[in-house]
């Protein structure tokens, strides 16, 4: 409890800091939080503004499709990989020095191949929360205890038995925290593809703001887009936590 | 045996992904103004080593000045943070929030505070690699083993002696592990924040290529860069294994 109210202490104080600092400089460059919440209300109010939501249902959308299309790709072809330990061998190491490459260096190409529209964020998150997902499934068949698997094959368990009910409880903890990796690297890469160049979504609406030296509207976008990726993260945790337990 | 089968295999894949690739571009499956078979890229790589080399070179110098902004306010604050129980608690929730936030969203700001100069690049990259480097290091320095303090203190040492003789060198293989994390974050911190802005550099050129429609350009510099950051992984990644046997 007393943790708690330092801790509000110390928010409360940061922002009185960025307050005092700012209050006195250029309001275009810095910008005081006390100017946020008129920002917010200017953003879902005034007209000659793109609307808001809108916009923001546009990037959800996006997310979601990305990391849908990550989860299937990347389950699917993790299991397929699981199944016949030689491709596991032949490809994981490939797949990982993908992983090890910087994600931005494809994204321009991305943009060549499928234009400003959404389908290059689609293809820009896909590829971001592809990796974690397909290796978390490589890492997490890998780890299964060889003995559970061939007590449950002795006793006559059936190859999707194994499955459900031997490796699958085995690797949740893993496999949830590369979905959850997944996810995070999925929003990431369809916000960073709409800020580097598009016509639509939350980024769109950030440039656009921004380009017009609206700073505290940019500012209250930012913290918005914050909170949501926060409370996507934090939802996805909680999962993961659960998914850990039940794993054991 | 099965080491063989398996190099025939990555082998064949590869080639094979080359061969049908170039099938297709050639035979007008796939249009070659969008993706050109990879002999015209690899023809490419030439002209764009001429072009992309200098460029990488400014990026990577910008790479190292943000990265050492970032190891040194993500080292210095984590080995304190880490070892002061109350503060940390009360200020790790802040960093952790920080550290999961995309941080693409403060490169706007940090171009109209900065400018469309390289130092604007040097900060997205610092901002980029910070919090990665300071969660890891408060981590390692969290976890050292609380009888050791206590044996120190014990012993009558200084507050320098224990981060020298203790912290540090207890928490060295998560401090390094940081720094290695951090350099690929910085590394991408400056492409984004360069292209992002405009900014001279290969995150830039690579930009512009896109929009000039440039691909087999664009592609020759992509797989360039590529080759060069999982080469510099790899070797991180080696000396990150002979600095942890010294301890």
């Amino acid at each position: 409890m007393r943790l708690l109210l330092w801790r509000a202490a110390f928010l409360g104080a940061a922002l009185a800091a960025w307050e005092v600092i700012a209050r006195p400089l250029n309001p275009v460059l810095y910008v005081a939080p006390s100017s946020v919440p008129g920002a917010v209300l200017r953003l879902l109010s005034q007209p000659d503004l793109p609307p808001l939501a809108e916009h923001l249902g546009i990037t959800l959308r996006t997310i979601a499709a990305a990391y849908a299309l990550a989860v299937v790709v990347g389950l699917g072809l993790g299991f397929v990989m699981g199944f016949w330990p030689l491709l596991a061998q032949a490809y994981e190491p490939i797949i990982a020095g993908l992983y090890a490459v910087p994600s931005v260096v494809w994204y321009p190409s991305l943009m060549l191949l499928f234009g400003l529209g959404p389908a290059s964020k689609v293809a820009f998150g896909f590829l971001l929360g592809f990796f974690p997902v397909v290796l978390a499934v490589l890492a997490g068949m890998q780890q299964t205890d060889r003995h559970l698997v061939t007590v449950a094959r002795s006793m006559g368990a059936s190859r999707w038995a194994i499955y459900w009910k031997v490796m699958l409880p085995a690797m949740a903890g893993t496999l949830a925290s590369g979905l959850r990796s997944g996810l995070a690297l999925s929003t990431v890469g369809v916000l960073a593809g709409e800020l580097l160049g598009s016509r639509a979504g939350v980024g769109f609406l950030i440039n656009h703001v921004y380009n017009l030296l609206r700073t505290p509207e940019y500012v209250a976008l930012a913290v918005l887009v914050a909170a949501v990726v926060l409370v996507i993260d934090v939802a996805a945790g909680r999962i993961e936590a659960r998914a850990k337990q039940w794993s054991g | 045996m099965e080491r063989v089968t398996v190099r025939v295999l990555q082998g064949a894949t590869l080639a094979a992904i080359g061969l049908v690739w170039e099938a297709a571009s050639r035979g007008g499956l796939l249009d070659p103004l969008f993706v050109p078979p990879p002999s015209a890229v690899a023809a490419a790589l030439g002209p764009v080593a001429a072009l992309a080399l200098p460029r990488l070179g400014e990026t990577l110098l910008k790479t190292l000045a943000g990265y050492a902004i970032a190891v040194g306010v993500g080292v210095g604050l984590g080995l304190v943070l880490g070892a002061a129980r109350t503060p940390r608690e009360v200020v790790m929730p802040y960093v952790t929030a920080l550290y999961s936030l995309p941080k693409i969203l403060l490169v706007p700001w940090v171009v109209l505070l900065l400018g469309v100069r390289p130092q604007a690049a040097v900060l997205g990259g610092a901002l980029f690699a910070v919090f990665p480097i300071l969660v890891q290091v408060v981590g390692g320095v969290r976890d050292v083993e609380p009888i050791l303090l206590t044996m120190a203190r014990a012993m009558g040492t200084t507050r320098w002696q224990l981060y020298g003789k203790v912290i540090v060198p207890a928490a060295l293989p998560a401090i390094l592990a940081s720094m290695r994390v951090g350099a690929v974050f910085a590394f991408v911190g400056v492409l984004l924040t360069e292209m992002f802005a405009g900014i001279r550099g290969m995150g830039f050129l690579m930009h512009q290529l896109a929009l000039a429609f440039n691909a087999p350009f664009l592609f020759a510099a992509t797989a360039m860069i590529s080759v060069f950051s999982v080469a510099t992984v790899l070797w991180l990644a080696h000396w990150n294994r002979r600095l942890g046997a010294w301890r």
